[in-house]
């Protein structure tokens, strides 16, 4: 049980799948101009995530060495579109905001990263857990990202519709870099350096 | 003793293609389902996208009818043409730009062409310049004017351009002019017929 726990602590910090392990940085980049869209991501990976985690460990002590990448991609588009489809039917605003980032989390290196690193040799529980602590790890990264673009760049925060602050001098006058992609680099780029500099990252 | 290794081959060799193949129809079969789950609610979604974004420009609309010919929406109130609206695609500064024209049931001819207003379904403007297409104060200049007088100030319209963001200002305005013609000349001839 120690393990399971120990799995799940992993992607949280100590190999966060962004900050640490610089995988998935495409979607991130790319989603993270607010806090909605990062949620939205942030479900959507764990949902794919989690199933694919359980499938290939599942299938682990069948799955033939010499197809297992191709078995992979095949389970992790199935789940992909499973979830492509229900968004486009039950919430489509979010759907239309995530756009291409959806189909795109087929190749998404995290998912495949952990169905092969770990769930192709792990208990589908380990891996169920792996899957939570790498699925949350991307979200905490994702989320604190778009917090910092949203505030900077539209001088507000809203959540699903709901204004939670406005910072003083910025409504009028944003800084609308930090909503283009040359903002996230900034963000990330500040971010990674801020946890390394505390230690909260340990350097390698 | 050869004939068992000659079935071990053959498994080794035969095993990972059975396997894929049975992962694949796995898959087929649960996509398939789910599509027939989110088929009709996806078309929904999409009804009601397209009437929420008629009903912008239209507030009286109770029906609409789409000419898959001509690719435009009539929009009919109490059972009569108010208006006509159809997409049109502009390249702007950071891409396509797609907005939506409404036009007034008018004879449609030579200056006879009124806009009843425009909208931007989508667009990926730079945010703080460009993006200024989407408020009020540019959109409302397109309400109720004649095509015609769809071109930019400075060149004796009646559209004043976003300052900082001619390119996107310039891409609406000749999108909306050029095309707008083009429809209004296809709906008299379907009008016509």
């Amino acid at each position: 049980m120690k393990k399971v726990f120990e799995n799940l602590k992993n992607g949280l910090i100590k190999s966060n799948p962004v900050l640490v392990l610089a995988l998935g940085l495409c979607p991130t980049l790319a989603v993270s101009t607010s806090i909605d869209n990062a949620l939205g991501m942030t479900a959507a990976v764990l949902f794919v995530l989690i199933s694919s985690n359980i499938v290939v460990s599942l299938i682990r002590n069948y799955t033939p060495n010499r197809v297992r990448i191709a078995v992979f991609i095949v389970i992790i588009a199935t789940l992909v579109t499973i979830v492509d489809l229900t968004m486009q039917a039950f919430l489509p605003e979010l759907s239309e905001n995530l756009g291409i980032f959806i189909p795109l989390i087929v190749v998404n290196c995290i998912i495949l990263g952990r169905a092969e690193a770990f769930a192709s040799k792990n208990t589908p529980l380990n891996s169920t857990a792996d899957a939570l602590g790498m699925g949350m790890g991307f979200g905490i990264a994702i989320v604190i990202i778009s917090f910092f673009r949203q505030v900077l760049g539209t001088g507000e925060l809203s959540v699903f519709d709901r204004e939670i602050f406005q910072a003083p001098g910025l409504t009028d006058n944003p800084m609308a870099i930090f909503i283009l992609p040359m903002g996230a680099f900034l963000v990330i780029g500040v971010l990674l350096a801020l946890l390394r500099y505390t230690g909260v990252i340990p350097n390698e | 003793m050869s004939s068992t290794r000659l079935d071990d081959d053959l498994k080794q060799e035969i095993f990972p293609v059975v396997f894929l193949t049975i992962v694949v129809c796995v898959s087929v079969i649960a996509l398939s389902i789910i599509n027939g789950i989110t088929e009709d609610k996806i078309e929904e979604a999409k009804q009601e996208a397209i009437d929420k974004m008629l009903g912008e420009q239209f507030p009286e609309m109770d029906d609409s009818e789409y000419d898959d010919d001509i690719e435009v929406y009539t929009i009919f109130a109490n059972g009569s043409v108010v208006g006509y609206a159809f997409m049109i695609e502009a390249t702007g500064y950071g891409g396509p730009i797609e907005i939506l024209v409404a036009l007034k049931n008018t004879t449609l001819e030579g200056d006879d062409i009124i806009l009843r207003g425009i909208s931007i379904i989508s667009h990926s403007e730079t945010p703080g310049l460009g993006e200024k297409i989407v408020e009020a104060s540019f959109l409302e200049q397109f309400e109720g004017i004649g095509v015609n007088d769809v071109r930019l100030t400075k060149d004796d319209g009646g559209i004043d351009a976003i300052s900082g963001a001619t390119i996107s200002s310039s891409a609406v305005v000749e999108a909306v002019y050029d095309h707008a013609k083009e429809k209004a000349r296809d709906i008299r001839e379907k009008r016509g017929v």
